[in-house]
């Protein structure tokens, strides 16, 4: 399967894409995390645009030892500041809440502080997160002007279903244990519908659906699991050591789409209930969710060994760390934790580290 | 300096904390030796509910704080890195683990029930996780949400949590077999509210110069507040720490004869390195303010007393938006005629320290507060440069004189 230009290049330049809906007259909102529901925003006849790391160092209004993924995410919503007409910072780990702090005190953009509840289970905190999402709501149309219709955000969770549907497709080419559509082109088509418009990044993946050139591949299979990876040449370079990552457990992987919406008579309460029982990311949820997902994943696209990658200051992933390798180790699949801070700098040490791996699970 | 040497700086009430701490753990044991349960708690859970519940709260925060003070958290750090846990995460909860890794032989009574509200930070969540991962303990996690705005604490968000709290009550009496005693929770509440209502006196006669008493003593004397709330033994306590104040204050004694400097202190403590506080004293500085001093300090309404403690659960310091903060920050600074600030930039607790730039600058730029961040660990000692620090300190110092 190939990728087409224009979606590798928006991949290696999201920027672009700001600047393109700026001329056009779009209004973009920059969000921070898939737990901020897409839906609203589209509804809103607004764009979503999920923020990333690359692009920016880290912060200097951080301190060194807070997660440098976030404080770049912070270096790039200042930077970039001119091209939004608001921000929707989502309640995750302590780095992204202290975030919307700083941000609240550095930017002139409406911020809007979305509030997950950590506890995703019950209906307590699904009628709790509905309540917040209704004030998302509010903050579209009352601060930032826009009108959110009830048909308008039904017809935003169809074409986001399409767009989640249309990529865990692609992926499930992947299960039957032979190379099918390599990670890093898969990685692309989910970055992709984070920053294009949905209907057009959808367009493009049913041609590639279509066309369907896959190649079969005897390469190790890997599962990876983490936060979020947007600069894709860390994918590359692990996959360049000799592997292929068969699944993932990322947000800007297989988090993002997995589940879709179910569409009921309360779209807002549809939303609530899919975002809280999504594939939870280490900072939500119950760990034991976490790891079924892992453990199924693992299973079903049949690795032979896991990485960890690790922000080095990522809490959630580094406590979680622990428990993956313990239930992995029981079922005698290898593992191994990747921490660090900047890849680039310290490429060689990780490719290393990961040939060594591959070269491991091979013998 | 000579006629220092011949008083203590430190409060009565101050040394009688160390017995008080043996004592709650001793009685941690007997409660799970009689056979009521015992909760593992992050330390802004509502510890009076308990109270009505007939379970009997420890706090491995507390715990950990008391292992780096007495210097005999090492073993605890180390065993729980062995597992695999990163030298990055918060010293406090690697203590924890640590010890639940290593037998819990030691003062803490290993946990039947493991009870979190995310509210201070999120590694809250991620800890009691892994240990019910290791221990196999019932757990129950409570959000408590970030408070935007006061409207919060009388809004769905208030009522979000209220509803948390039945659950929990729900949970405890059938898992446990216990039944709620409301009459037992407005007691707790009762004396909850006295005991806050003590310290924060104690803590306003801080306005005073030179002022009654210092960062040791705030930084250890708020330990009844944390786990011992709704206890009379905790009231009992802040009863004598005021009576104590105010001769103090009557007195014209202050912690120390020549205060040059006022400090507000922002951070948790460093319990391994209660000796830099002297360093502050030796030098005229005395910390008159800190926000943890006030942390646990909330008053209650005796006519709604769960609504009350879930007010408490969410208005706890960090949980309030940076404005809040700000507001109170600005607010301490003239009523207690703040000099300076230190500011601790503290690797464990990111959620506190991730921020604290930004303030610092409003403190500085706006308000003309000149500021020293440093950065170290509260509990594990490998992250601290004494030298450095106290260099730095000295830097500090010489800015105030200079003003």
């Amino acid at each position: 399967m190939t990728i087409s230009t224009s979606i590798s290049e928006v991949c290696k330049n999201p920027i672009g894409m700001l600047k393109k809906y700026k001329d056009s007259g779009i209004g973009v909102v920059g969000y921070s995390c898939s737990y901020v529901p897409e839906e609203l925003i589209i509804s809103a006849e607004l764009q979503p645009f999920r923020i990333p790391n690359f692009g920016s160092a880290a912060s200097t209004l951080t301190p060194t030892f807070i997660c440098q993924f976030a404080s770049a995410v912070l270096e790039n919503i200042l930077k970039l500041e001119e091209f939004f007409s608001g921000f929707v910072l989502a309640h995750t780990c302590d780095p992204m809440w202290r975030l919307y702090d700083i941000i609240k005190k550095k930017v002139r953009k409406p911020v809007f502080f979305l509030r997950v509840p950590h506890n995703t289970e019950g209906e307590l905190s699904t009628e709790f997160f509905k309540k917040e999402l209704l004030r998302l709501k509010d903050f579209l149309t009352e601060i930032l002007g826009a009108k959110v219709a009830d048909e308008a955000l039904l017809r935003a969770i169809e074409v986001c279903n399409e767009n989640r549907s249309l990529l865990k497709e692609v992926y499930m080419r992947n299960d039957d244990g032979k190379y099918c559509v390599n990670g890093l082109d898969r990685f692309q088509l989910a970055l992709a519908s984070m920053w294009m418009p949905k209907k057009e990044i959808n367009a493009q993946i049913k041609a590639l659906i279509f066309k369907n050139n896959s190649v079969r591949t005897d390469k190790v299979r890997l599962h990876i699991n983490g936060t979020a990876i947007y600069d894709l040449k860390l994918i590359e370079m692990i996959e360049d050591a000799g592997c292929f990552i068969a699944s993932d457990d990322l947000c800007t992987g297989s988090r993002y789409f997995w589940e879709n919406v179910e569409i009921s008579r309360d779209p807002i309460y549809a939303l609530a209930d899919r975002y809280l029982q999504r594939t939870p990311c280490p900072s939500h949820g119950p760990l034991q969710k976490r790891l079924a997902y892992i453990d199924f994943m693992v299973e079903k696209f049949k690795a032979r060994g896991v990485l960890t990658i690790a922000e080095r200051f990522c809490d959630p992933i580094l406590y979680d760390a622990v428990h993956v390798k313990d239930m992995l180790t029981k079922r005698n699949i290898p593992t191994m934790l990747i921490d660090y801070e900047n890849f680039e700098q310290e490429a060689g040490r990780i490719k290393t580290r990961v040939e060594a791996f591959i070269e491991s699970l091979s013998g | 300096m000579s006629g220092e040497k011949s008083r203590s700086r430190v409060l009565q009430a101050t040394k009688k904390i160390g017995e008080l701490i043996l004592e709650y753990f001793a009685r941690a044991s007997e409660a799970k030796a009689q056979g009521k349960p015992v909760a593992w708690i992050t330390v802004f859970t509502p510890v009076e509910l308990l109270r009505a519940l007939d379970i009997y709260p420890v706090a491995p925060e507390h715990f950990g704080a008391m292992c780096s003070a007495r210097n005999f958290i090492m073993d605890y750090l180390e065993e729980a890195e062995r597992k695999g846990y990163s030298q990055n995460l918060c010293s406090y909860s690697r203590c924890g683990l640590g010890y639940a890794l290593s037998g819990m032989s030691g003062l803490m009574p290993p946990p039947d029930i493991l009870i979190t509200f995310r509210n201070s930070c999120d590694v809250y969540v991620k800890w009691w996780q892994s240990l019910q991962a290791h221990l196999g303990t019932p757990l129950f996690v409570g959000e408590a949400p970030y408070v935007l705005a006061p409207e919060d604490l009388d809004n769905y968000v208030l009522d979000y949590v209220v509803k948390q709290l039945m659950d929990l009550i729900k949970v405890a009496e059938e898992k446990f077999k216990l039944k709620f005693d409301e009459e037992k929770l407005v007691e707790a509440v009762k004396l909850s509210d006295k005991a806050s209502e003590l310290w924060l006196e104690a803590l306003r006669l801080r306005r005073h110069k030179p002022c009654p008493f210092g960062g040791r003593d705030s930084a250890s004397d708020i330990f009844p507040l944390v786990v011992m709330q709704g206890t009379r033994e905790a009231v009992q306590f802040y009863e004598e720490l005021l009576e104590e104040v105010k001769g103090k204050v009557g007195k014209g004694e202050g912690v120390i004869e020549n205060e040059k400097y006022r400090l507000l202190f922002d951070g948790i403590w460093l319990w391994y390195a209660f000796d830099l506080i002297k360093y502050f004293e030796d030098r005229g500085a005395v910390f008159v303010y800190e926000p943890y001093s006030e942390a646990w300090a909330y008053r209650l309404d005796l006519s709604k007393p769960l609504e009350s403690i879930a007010k408490k659960v969410l208005a706890m310091g960090l949980n309030v938006d940076i404005d809040l903060r700000i507001e109170r920050f600005l607010k301490s600074i003239k009523e207690f005629d703040i000099d300076g600030a230190v500011l601790f930039s503290n690797r464990s607790c990111k959620s506190w320290s991730a921020p604290q730039l930004v303030t610092a600058e409003i403190m500085g730029d706006k308000f003309d507060v000149p500021y020293l961040i440093f950065e170290a660990d509260m509990a594990d000692p490998r992250q601290y440069a004494e030298a450095q620090i106290k260099n730095r300190i000295d830097a500090f110092l010489e800015v105030l004189r200079e003003r």
